[in-house]
This record gives C-alpha cells, structure tokens and sequence, in this order.
C-alpha cells in the first residue's frame, strides 16, 4: 500500500464514522416519529445512581439510535437488500405482491379461550341479546395471496370455536370471503378499507335479523379523500415501495349528532375529522381516532334502535355505516373504559350489544376482561 | 458495549479515535487504558472495580515472580497465587450459580443461588492474566514494571469482551513500543469491516433461522428437514458471529498498532475433528495446550495419561464456554471424537477420498453444536431426536424457509471457503486498488441500515 493510498482508505473510514457522529450531533431531536408512531428517546439525565444502575448508559443507546439521521430512510435500505435476496417476511409482515399483509402469530391459547368467555359472562350478566362478531384480518380472507409455505395462525379454527359458544355471531368470515376479490383491507395497512366496513355492515344488519333494511351501495356517494395513505403495514414492514393505498369516505356525515369522550368530558364532534388526512395516520380520520366512548345519534331515524357495540379500531370505518341504519350507536373501547359495560347499557336503554374485534385483537387483548363485571 | 451496535460505531470508535491520535505518543497507552474502562463499564459500571482488583493482583504477582526468580520454590508459589485468584474470580461469577444448583442436589447441602450478572468478557480477561504471570515465570516475557502500560494490556477494549485471548509474549513488545502507520490504520480498518459484515449481515440474519427451528420446536411443529436447517444455521451463525468479532479485533488492534495472532482458519473446511479443533477458536485451543495440556504432560505419559490429559483439557474447554451441563457434554463429545481419530479412525481416514472426509467433520461438528446450542439438555434432546428421524420429514414452512433463506445460504457457504480470498488475489492489482474502498463503504452503509433497523420499533398496536 502506498502512504496516499493508506491515507484515503483510512480518510474514508474516518468520514464516515465521524460524518454520521456529527451529523446526529447537529441534527435538531426529534420527540416523535410518525411512521413509528411513538415518542423517540431524548438525552437521559445524569445522576450517579442512574450511572451506577446502567440506566444513564442505556438511556444513551437508546437516545443515539432513535436520534439517528435518516431512520425512516435506512430501514428502507434494510428491507431492500432482503429483498433482493428473495425475503418475504419483513418484521412480521409478509410482503405479497403489492399487498403487504400482516403475519398472525400464536396467540396464548389460554387468553384467547378466556377472551370468548368474558364475552359469555357479559351475555349472563344482561338481558339484552348479546352478538359476537369477530373480523378475520387479511391473512385469512387473502390467505391465497400468502407466499407459498408462509405461516400464519388458523384464524378460521377459531371462529369455529366462538361458533361454539352459545353467542349469536356476526358472520364477518361469510361477509368478506364472498368479496375476497375486492380491495375489502388496505394494501398497507392492517384495517379493513371503507369497503371493507360496508360489508362488514351488512354481516351486522344480518346478524340482527334487519338484513331487509341493508342500505344498497349505490345510496352512498363515494369521495375519494386520500390517495397517499400509508399505513401501518408500510411503517413496520420497511417496504416503502409500494403505492400507497386509497382512502374513501362514504357515508354522508349529515344529520348526525357525534358525542366523543376523549378525557372525560363530552365534546360535539364529527363522523370524519379531517386534519388527520394530512398527517401520517391518516385512518384516525374515521372519528378522530381512539377514544373511550363515542355515541352518534341520527335523528332522522327514531325508531332505529340503539346498539352498543364494544370495540376496536376496526368500528372506528364500520361505525358511519352503523349509523345510518340506528337511531343511537354507542362504541365502547375496553382498552380506555374500564366501567360496566352491561350497567352503561342498562343506563342508556341499549337494545342490543355487539362485540366486534378483528381475530388477531381479540385474542391478544387483555382487556376483554372488563366484559365480565 | 458491543462492536456491532450505532453507540460504539458512531460515538465511542470515531472519539477514541480521535483522541488516541491526537494524545503523545508517550501518553497512548493510558488513553487507552482510559477509554477501555468507559468501554467495559458502559454496561455495567460497578464491575469497572474488578478490573482494577484484577490489576492490581496480577500486575503485583508478575512483579513477585520476578523478583524470586532465583527461589524457583517461591516464584512457582506465586505463580499458582495468582492462577488461584483469576480463577476464583471466574469460578465464583460464572460457575456458582451451576454449583449451588447441582450440590444443592445432595442432600444436606444448601447453597444459595446468587444470580449475579455475569462480568463482560470475565473469561477471556482472567485467561489472559493468567498468561502473564506464567509467561513471566517461564522467562517468556518480562515483567511489567508499568502499572498504566500492564492495565493496557489487561483492559484493551478491542478484544476484552470476546478475544482473541491474546497472551502477554505476543503483545509485550507491541505494548512498550507500537508503530502507529496509516497503513496499519487503512488495513486495520479493511479488517473491521469485514468483521463487521459478517457479524451483522450475515451472522445476525442466519440466526433468526435458528430462532424459528427452536419456536418450532417448542411449538411442537419441528420436522426432520427444520430441525437440520436450524443446525445449520446455527453453525453458520456461531462461526460468523465469533471470526467476524474476532475480525474487528485484530482489526481494531491494528489501527491502534498492535498485531494479534489470527483466530480462525477456514474452520468448516476441516478434514478431520482434530483438523476442525487447529482451525477453530485457535488462541483458546493453543491456550489450553500450552499451559494446561502440556504442563500436564501432554502425550508423552504413554497412551492413560494422554487419554486423561484429553478428557480434562476438553472438559475445562467445554466448561470454560458456559456454567452448564451441556457445554460439558459438549466437551466431552469432542474429547471421545479426538481419541477416536487418534487412536482408532487415523488410518480410516487417511485412505478416504477427501469429500467424504469433510462430509464426516462436517456432521460431527454440526451435531456438536446441536449439543452446544441448547443448554436445556431435556429440549436438546428432543431437538435432536427430531433431527434423527423423530419427527415429520418435512412441511411446507421447510420450502418457505428455505425459499426465504436460499440466497442467504449460498453466500455463506461461499463465504465458508477460500474462495473469495482467491478471486480476490487472482484480481488484478488496479481493480483491487479501487473495489476495497468501495466495498468497505458499501459494507458500512448496508451495516448501519441493518443496525438502525434493529433499533427500529415501531409502536404500532398503539391503535389496533
């Protein structure tokens, strides 16, 4: 090696180390990362006990690696070169074709067994007719789309075994199976798309026994309000490639009185709020994202009935459908209210119950247990 | 703090760095010393207090020894002080656990389970100690009169936490007087990358192969074909996550000037198990034979003693990997296939064709990792009861796997051999001027992305 030679391998060495070290030096922190949706770690403060414990030094690493320049743009890099080497399965998420579709893992069986009785103790506890109605996820209705070979848990398995529980059921398996060749889920992320959600409307209207009063397709307008939708699949997958998945808005929000519970207090909002379409969570758009407690009214129907439906976030794009159909639909979510779910019924004169979760929630959640009390 | 992490690439390497080159000459070896204990104390900061203990003891011993050079008595007394010491420092962080639980077997023995957090590193630097004091008491080196320049040695952070164990004689000279060229940088740096690269391309990414043989294990969904692609796996991982940090090290020790003995010599091209055992983890092999093997007389007792000399030297190797049942098993494995080939199998193997010859190392070795992997021996068992029939030959997940991983595997079989370092020496001299730098970077960059994706975490079941 000649001494310019050597001193160019070992400049660039040097650069690059160095150059990223102050490159994060000078880049202003970030408190939080969209696409990952979290808060990102900030400089620990130091005190000897933090130092001797190993927290201040670990509070560091943590800090480098979520402060690191470029974050969204490396794991991109990452999620390429496994890729190219003929990769499927990025971070749990199965990429197939130009769907990404997430991997559904064995849940603990006994949660998951638990979890359908907490939804039988809640059917003792009351007299209103309790329905189950349980949203198989993309890796079941798409399971053909699946690399060959690639596994995920048995999702239809289990809804066999809720079908064993005295519950009337909502037939979501029925519903999106016959319209499987239709974008009923998003491409990139988890939940159902606005299609998705009428079909799962009509599984509801048919499962109460209303299926004559089923609003046609052809009565919504259908609007088109994004068509840059990223979603969670396309954040924890690293697959950046894809085009990014359409979002539409079709039952009108007109005539509707929409009551959320965010911190306690009730506040007047709507069926869509809007300033999430420009924000990467664009889906929290469908009303406005998490909350304990939500309740629309449409008053236009009085004699529609009042329906209490208990949780996740896939009723948050079902629930505008729900209301067009229901003088009163109440969206309870375990996570955030703890309470009586049969007493809140009970309270607000609820003429029947639903709970609806996507399988791959239902059997994870550990708060179905408050269905119980 | 592990090489193969952002903190120590872009915070700790770039300023000690930095700050070794920019202190004196004269100075050197206590920045050294300095950024070696930040180093060692990053993850657990109050153990920085055994390295001084360790120090301190050792560095007093070599002194004694030397000093009662001509009371041969004396000096060997002091010699056997401090190897009684180091391991005793090793025996009770690594192995009280193993035999509090095991003596608390018999009855009417009763020994607390402490569960202390085992001190990074504490095999190799005890190993290393160990070292000086005998090679000062054979003569091989002198003593360290220096306590800055014997804490260097003991705390020198490239290879402290996973080797090689670099044994004082060859490092004694380098630590007094080191010539710091940019050509040692630039090719210290060449080596670190590639350590690098083996380590988190390749090694971290064959493992999650292993990681899913084991999940299908316990799920209870292994089959005969799963069962030997996680063994493989794991073969491939271990070899590349150890040469690739043995890699960084002697790389890193280049750049700060000092030359380490190589670890490793293409050990899956093995013809035979002893062959594997020359090529393997060379610097703990050859640390075994010369100061325990052949202080214990080695082969030269007649056939008993050579066969006990054996058994122990494979069982303290087995041993010295970890506090558990199966390491020692491993060992064992390992000591009945050598006295096999010694004594049985040597003119067998002579006159079989070479293919066949690495067929068989290669399996020997691949089912002793199925022994090291698994220190749960009852899980080991199953696992390999699986491998040998045990089990469903194959299903479609064995396809998917191997679809996912085929690439993948290739290139670490590729990488296994001789033959990139050929067509690299083949290639012409200008082209090779040009491709190292550009492959470095590219092996940088790739590196960070695979790191920073490991850091990444999204929260996304925040919503649902």
């Amino acid at each position: 090696m000649t001494k310019a030679y050597s001193r160019a391998v070992t400049a660039l060495f040097c650069a690059f180390l160095g150059g990223m070290l102050l490159w994060s030096l000078l880049l202003p922190d970030r408190a939080h990362s969209d696409v990952e949706n979290r808060t990102l770690a900030q400089w620990p403060a130091f005190s000897w006990e933090a130092l001797t414990s190993g927290k201040f030094t670990d509070g560091v690493e943590d800090y480098l690696a979520d402060q690191f320049p470029l974050r969204d743009g490396w794991t991109g890099l990452k999620a390429r070169m496994e890729q190219a080497i003929g990769k499927t399965e990025f971070h749990g998420v199965y990429l197939c074709g130009d769907t990404l579709i997430s991997k559904v893992e064995t849940p603990d069986e006994t949660l998951a067994e638990k979890n359908l009785g907490y939804v039988s103790a809640l059917a003792d506890k009351t007299d209103l007719p309790v329905y189950l109605g349980l949203i198989p996820s993309a890796a079941e209705i798409w399971s053909d789309k699946l690399p060959a070979g690639a596994e995920s848990w048995d999702q239809r398995a289990y809804l066999q075994a809720a079908g064993q529980t005295n519950l009337p059921q909502i037939n979501f398996f029925g519903a999106l199976s016959a319209h499987a060749d239709e974008d009923i889920f998003y491409r990139t992320d988890h939940h159902w798309t606005t299609r998705g959600a009428y079909y799962g409307y009509t599984a509801v209207m048919d499962a109460l026994g209303r299926g004559d009063a089923i609003l046609p397709e052809s009565d919504f307008s259908r609007e088109t309000v994004s068509d840059s939708f990223q979603g969670t699949l396309y954040s924890s997958s690293g697959i950046h490639t894809l085009r990014p998945d359409t979002m539409e808005f079709w039952a009108p929000d007109t005539g509707l009185t929409v009551t959320s519970w965010r911190s306690g207090s009730a506040a007047e909002e709507s069926l869509y709020d809007r300033n999430y379409l420009d924000k990467k969570d664009k889906y929290s758009a469908f009303l406005g994202g998490n909350q304990p407690l939500c309740v629309i009214k449409n008053e236009n129907i009085p004699d529609g009935g009042k329906l209490l439906v208990v949780r996740d976030s896939y009723s948050d794009s079902l629930a505008p459908f729900l209301a067009q159909s229901f003088s009163e639909v109440h969206l309870l979510d375990l996570r955030y209210y703890h309470a009586s779910a049969a007493q809140y019924a009970e309270e607000n004169g609820i003429d029947a119950i639903a709970v609806i979760y996507s399988v791959p929630n239902f059997v994870t959640d550990q708060n179905v247990v408050f269905l119980g009390q | 703090m592990v090489f193969s992490s952002l903190t120590f690439l872009f915070g700790f390497l770039p300023l000690t760095l930095a700050v070794y080159f920019l202190t004196p000459l004269k100075w050197r070896n206590l920045t050294l010393l300095i950024v070696s204990l930040l180093f060692y104390g990053w993850g657990e900061p109050v153990y920085i207090l055994i390295m001084f203990a360790s120090i301190a003891i050792d560095y007093v011993h070599g002194l004694l020894v030397e000093k009662h050079r001509h009371d041969d008595k004396k000096a060997r007394w002091f010699v056997v002080q401090s190897v009684i010491f180091n391991l005793l420092l090793l025996g009770f962080f690594k192995y009280w656990d193993f035999f509090a639980v095991n003596l608390s077997l018999i009855p009417g023995v009763n020994l607390p389970v402490l569960g202390l957090g085992l001190p990074i590193g504490i095999s190799f630097f005890t190993f290393q100690t160990m070292s000086y004091t005998i090679d000062v008491y054979r003569q091989d080196a002198p003593a360290q009169r220096n306590i800055v320049t014997f804490g260097t040695f003991v705390t020198m952070f490239p290879q402290l936490i996973a080797g090689p164990i670099v044994k004082y004689k060859t490092v004694a000279a380098e630590l007094d007087h080191r010539e710091h060229t940019t050509e040692n940088f630039a090719l210290g740096a060449r080596r670190f990358c590639v350590g690098l690269a083996k380590k988190v391309l390749l090694a971290n990414s064959i493992g999650s192969l292993w990681d899913s043989a084991l999940a299908a294990q316990s799920a209870g969904t292994l089959t005969v074909l799963g069962g030997w692609l996680g063994l493989i796996a794991f073969t491939f991982q271990i070899y590349f996550d150890f040469s690739g940090y043995s890699d960084m090290a002697i790389g890193l020790g280049r750049i700060f000037g000092f030359t380490f003995d190589e670890n490793f010599n293409y050990p899956y091209l093995a013809a035979s198990v002893s062959d594997f055992w020359r090529r393997w983890h060379i610097s703990l092999t050859s640390w075994f034979r010369e100061y325990l093997y052949i202080p214990l007389g080695g082969n030269r007792g007649g056939v008993g003693k050579t066969l006990r000399n054996i058994f122990i030297v494979w069982l303290c190797t087995g041993f010295w990997h970890g506090a558990s049942w199966n390491y020692l098993l491993w060992g064992l494995y390992f000591a009945v296939l050598l006295v096999l080939e010694k004594y049985v199998l040597s003119n067998v193997l002579k006159k079989l064709p070479r293919m066949v010859k690495h067929l068989y190392t290669l399996f020997a070795v691949v089912v002793g990792w199925g022994l090291f992997a698994m220190e749960d021996l009852r899980q080991c068992g199953s696992y390999l009861a699986t491998c040998f029939g045990g089990g469903n030959g194959w299903s479609g997940s064995d396809f998917y796997t191997l679809k996912s991983y085929g690439v993948l595997l290739v290139i670490l079989v590729v990488a296994s051999t001789t033959l990139g370092k050929s067509l690299w020496q083949r290639l012409p001299e200008r082209p090779q001027k040009i491709a190292a730098p550009v492959l470095m970077a590219l092996a940088l960059v790739v590196c960070t992305a695979y790191l920073v994706d490991g850091s990444y975490n999204p929260f996304l079941y925040f919503r649902f």
